[in-house]
C-alpha cells in the first residue's frame, strides 16, 4: 500500500514506467511530443485529460556528439519540437473563458455601490465552487490575492474560497498554477493600470507578470510553488498546512500522540521491573535463574534501550525549513474544501541551496513529532515485517528542490525495537537480508 | 526559429531566482550558448504530467552569471520593472496592445477552425477510403481479374486528393480564403501572453542588477562549460552538476560533477560513495576545483582548474 503511494509520488504519472528510472529524471526528447500535440490540436481543445491517453516512452539518446549530419538533423528536429511545444500559446475559448482579477492588497469587498457584474454572473449556471452558503461571512484567507469572477470547471472543487458575492478568491500559488496551465485569464485591476472604473482591466496578466507578482508573496517561494504545481499536475490536491507561516505550529501531532501510549508505557515499566530484578552488571548477561524458553532469554538479552515512537514526548519546536507546509490528498480521496479530510501525505519543502546539509536528528525528530501518529495498519502491514518498518509510526515527505528540480524523500519513524523477531520464529518479510529500503529512514 | 533575440537578453530576477520567459531567448541560449536551465512551468498543451514542462526557464545563478560575463544577458529586477511599467503604461500603448492581442486571438481562432475542418475532411476521406477498400474486397471476391484495375484507379484518385490537401495544408493562410465553408470568425480567443514585453517597454537601464553571487563551484562550472559541456543541476544524482557532452535533449550525461576547494580535505567516504553512484548510473564521478598557484601569470588569471574523474573499479 505504502509502496504504491510512494511509487505514485515518486515516479511520473505514467503507469507504464517499468524502468527503474523516472521519465522525468532526465531531459526528454520533445520530438515525442509531436504526435501527441498534433493529435490534441486536431481534436480541438478538448479539456479531457490527455496524459492518460499515451505518454511517450523514453526517447533514444546518443552517447556523444559526432560530426555527422544525421545527428545534427535529429538534434535540430528535437529543438524545433521543443520550441514549438514551448511556444504554444495559452488560449481561452471565448465561451469557456474564466476571468480573474489580481488584487494586490489582498481580499477586498467588491466596489460598494453597484455590483452588477457578480450578480449577472450568478444568474448563470450554478458553480461547484459556491459550496458554502452565501452571506455567512466566510473569512477569506488573508493571503488570497486574485478573485475569479465566473468560477466554473472542475478546478474550483479543490481550489479557492468563495466569498459572499459569488467570487472565488485564490491564493497566489493557485492563481499562478491556473494561469500557467492556461485555464485562467488574470487581469490587472483598473486601479493599477490607471484606467477609469473599477474591477478588471482589459489588460491580461502575462505569465511573466504573474510570476513577478505571486512568487515571493506571503511565503510563496518558487520552491514551494514548484512542489505545489508538480503535485497538482499529477492530480494530487495540495493545500497549505499551518506550518506555512514561521510563527504557527501544528499541534495535532502532539495531542493525538498522548492517547494510548500511556498504557503501553505502564506495561513496559512492568516488564522492566519484572525482568530487571537481578542485575546484569555481574554474572551472566541473561541473568541468573531458571529460563524455561528462549524467548525469556532473548527478552533479557535486550539490554540496549530502544526508541519507541509511540511514547509521548514534550512537543518540540520545528525549525524552518523542516516544517510541514503542504497537506497532500491523493486523487482518489474525496476532498471537500470546507471540511478537508485528514491528509494522505505531509510535505516539507526544502531549498537545497539554502539548506545544503541533511537535517539533524533533532530537526527531523521535531518535524516527525509534528505529524500525527500513523501506525502501520491493515492486513498486509501486520503480515509483512519490512512493510511495517518502512511505513513507520509517523511519516513525512521531504521535497528537496535544487534549482527547479524536485526530489521527494519519505521519512518514516521506524520502530525496530517493537519488532520482536524471536517471537515470530524468524523473518517472514518479502525479502531476507538486513537492509532497509533506501527511501525509508530508520532512526 | 533560428532567430537571434536582441542582445543583451533580459534575465528576470524574481525574489532570489533567475528566469527566462521568452521562448526565443530560451531556444537561442540553448543553441548558441549551451545554457539549458530547468523548465519549471506547466505546459499548457498537456498540463497533467511532469515529463514535459514549459516556460519559465529557471537558471542557476552560475548560468546567469556566465551569460552576464559573456555580455549576452543582463539581470533585470522584474518586480520593479513591473511595478513601474504597469503604472506608467500609456493609454494608447495599452489600447494598441489589447488590439494586437485580439487580432492574434482571432488568428488563432481561424487556425483552429481550419484545423478542425481539415481533420473532419480527413476523417471523411478515411471513411471513403475504407469504403473503397471494402468495395474492392467484395469486388475481388465476386470477380477476380477485371475489376481490380478499376479500383486501383479509384484509389489513385483518392491519393491525388490527399496530395492536394497536403499541399493546401502547406500553403497555410492561402487555403483559408479558398475555403468559404462554415468558418465563423466571430469571437477571438483570449490569450495569456508569456512575457510582459510588450506592452512594457524594454528600457531596463534603471532596473539592472549586478551579476549574481555564485557558489565557490563557479570556476569549475565555467571551465566545464567553456569545454563545451552542457551543465544542469545535479542534486537528483547526488552531485552538484551534471555534465552533458552535448544537448541533454539528445545525449546522456557523462559526469557527475562535485566541486571542492583546493586545500579542502575530502572525506574518503565521499569519494567511494560518488564513485559507486556514478559508476552505477554509467557516469564518471568528477571532482574538481580551482588550483591556486602563486607563480601563475597574471594574464592567465589567478586560477587554473584541475579535475579528477573517479570510477568504481571494485572487485
Amino acid at each position: 500500500m505504502a509502496d504504491a503511494d510512494e511509487a505514485a509520488i515518486h515516479s511520473s504519472s505514467t503507469p507504464s514506467t517499468q524502468e527503474d528510472t523516472d521519465l522525468d529524471d532526465e531531459t526528454q526528447d520533445f520530438r515525442i511530443l509531436n504526435n501527441l500535440t498534433f493529435a490534441r490540436i486536431l481534436t480541438g481543445t478538448s479539456l479531457s485529460d490527455p496524459s492518460n491517453a499515451s505518454l511517450p516512452r523514453r526517447g533514444e539518446k546518443d552517447f556523444e556528439p559526432n560530426p555527422t549530419l544525421h545527428q545534427a538533423d535529429i538534434l535540430s528536429a528535437s529543438r524545433n519540437a521543443m520550441h514549438n511545444a514551448l511556444a504554444h500559446p495559452r488560449l481561452h475559448f471565448p465561451k469557456a473563458r474564466i476571468i480573474a482579477v489580481y488584487s494586490p492588497d489582498g481580499p477586498t469587498p467588491p466596489p460598494a455601490p453597484k455590483n452588477p457584474e457578480p450578480s449577472s454572473q450568478e444568474t448563470g449556471s450554478e458553480t461547484p465552487a459556491r459550496g458554502p452558503k452565501k452571506g455567512t461571512g466566510i473569512v477569506i484567507h488573508p493571503d488570497a490575492c486574485a478573485y475569479v469572477i465566473n468560477p466554473k470547471g472542475q478546478h474550483f472543487k479543490s481550489l479557492g474560497q468563495a466569498d459572499s458575492w459569488g467570487r472565488v478568491w485564490l491564493l497566489p500559488e493557485e492563481a499562478l498554477y491556473l494561469l500557467e496551465r492556461g485555464t485562467l485569464d488574470i487581469r490587472w485591476p483598473c486601479s493599477m493600470t490607471g484606467e477609469d472604473g473599477e474591477g478588471p482591466s482589459e489588460l491580461p496578466m502575462s505569465l511573466q507578470a504573474a510570476y513577478t507578482c505571486f512568487i515571493g508573496r506571503d511565503g510563496l517561494t518558487v520552491e514551494r510553488f514548484s512542489v505545489f504545481s508538480g503535485l497538482r499536475r499529477l492530480g494530487y490536491v495540495v493545500s497549505r498546512a499551518p506550518g506555512w507561516y514561521d510563527s504557527e505550529e501544528e499541534v495535532t501531532g502532539a495531542v493525538q500522540a498522548r492517547q494510548w501510549p500511556s498504557i503501553n508505557g505502564l506495561f513496559g515499566k512492568f516488564w522492566d521491573w519484572f525482568y530487571s530484578s537481578n542485575s546484569t552488571a555481574t554474572g551472566p548477561v541473561a541473568g541468573l535463574g531458571i529460563h524455561r524458553s528462549y524467548n525469556d532469554i532473548f527478552r533479557k538479552l535486550a539490554i540496549i534501550p530502544w526508541y519507541d515512537p509511540v511514547t509521548p514526548k514534550p512537543p518540540q519546536r520545528t525549525t524552518p525549513p523542516f516544517r510541514v507546509v503542504y497537506h497532500i490528498y491523493k486523487p482518489s480521496t474525496t476532498f471537500k474544501k470546507t471540511a478537508p479530510p485528514p491528509p494522505d501525505f505531509r510535505v516539507a519543502v526544502i531549498n537545497a541551496q539554502t539548506q545544503p546539509t541533511i537535517p539533524t536528528l533533532s530537526q527531523l525528530g521535531a518535524l516527525l513529532e509534528s505529524t500525527p501518529l500513523d501506525p502501520p495498519r491493515g492486513e498486509k502491514m501486520s503480515r509483512l515485517l519490512y512493510m511495517r518498518l518502512r511505513h513507520g509510526y509517523r511519516n513525512v515527505v521531504l521535497a528537496i528542490v535544487d534549482h527547479g528540480v524536485v526530489s521527494y524523500l519519505r521519512m518514516g519513524d521506524a520502530a525496530f525495537g517493537k519488532e520482536r523477531i524471536y517471537d515470530k520464529g524468524g523473518l517472514n518479510g518479502p525479502k531476507k537480508g538486513g537492509h532497509l529500503h533506501p527511501k525509508g529512514n530508520g532512526r | 526559429m533560428n532567430t537571434t533575440p536582441t542582445l543583451p537578453i533580459p534575465i528576470s530576477y524574481i525574489s532570489g531566482n533567475y528566469y527566462i520567459f521568452s521562448v526565443d531567448a530560451a531556444t537561442y541560449l540553448r543553441r548558441e550558448h549551451h545554457i539549458c536551465g530547468v523548465l519549471i512551468g506547466t505546459l499548457p498543451l498537456i498540463p497533467q504530467q511532469n515529463v514535459f514542462l514549459g516556460m519559465p526557464l529557471e537558471l542557476m545563478p552560475e548560468e546567469a552569471r556566465l551569460l552576464v560575463e559573456k555580455g549576452v544577458a543582463c539581470i533585470v529586477d522584474e518586480k520593479k520593472a513591473h511595478n513601474d511599467g504597469i503604472k506608467s503604461l500609456l493609454e494608447e500603448d495599452r489600447k494598441r496592445y489589447i488590439q494586437d492581442l485580439e487580432s492574434q486571438g482571432l488568428h488563432a481562432r481561424r487556425l483552429q477552425l481550419q484545423r478542425q475542418e481539415q481533420s473532419r475532411e480527413e476523417a471523411l476521406r478515411k471513411k471513403e477510403e475504407k469504403k473503397a477498400a471494402k468495395m474492392k474486397k467484395s469486388a475481388e471476391k465476386q470477380q477476380q481479374s477485371p475489376a481490380a484495375g478499376d479500383v486501383a484507379e479509384e484509389n489513385s484518385i483518392v491519393d491525388f486528393f490527399a496530395h492536394n490537401q497536403q499541399k493546401e495544408q502547406g500553403s497555410g493562410s492561402g487555403s483559408s480564403s479558398s475555403r468559404p465553408s462554415s468558418i465563423m470568425v466571430d469571437e477571438p480567443y483570449g490569450i495569456t501572453p508569456t512575457t510582459s514585453y510588450p506592452p512594457l517597454s524594454e528600457a531596463f537601464s534603471d532596473k539592472l542588477l549586478p551579476a549574481p553571487d555564485v557558489r565557490s563551484s563557479y570556476p569549475l562550472f565555467a571551465h566545464l562549460h567553456s569545454k563545451g559541456y552542457f551543465m544542469s543541476p545535479g542534486l537528483r544524482f547526488g552531485c552538484q552538476y551534471m555534465a552533458y557532452p552535448g544537448d541533454p535533449l539528445r545525449f546522456h550525461s557523462h559526469f557527475l560533477v562535485s566541486s571542492v576547494e583546493w586545500d579542502e580535505e575530502i572525506d574518503l567516504m565521499d569519494i567511494v560513495a560518488g564513485g559507486r553512484l556514478g559508476t552505477g548510473v554509467k557516469k564518471g564521478f568528477l571532482l574538481g576545483g580551482a588550483e591556486r598557484k602563486a607563480e601563475v601569470s597574471e594574464a592567465e588569471g589567478n586560477e587554473s582548474i584541475r579535475m579528477f574523474s573517479i570510477e568504481w573499479a571494485g572487485m
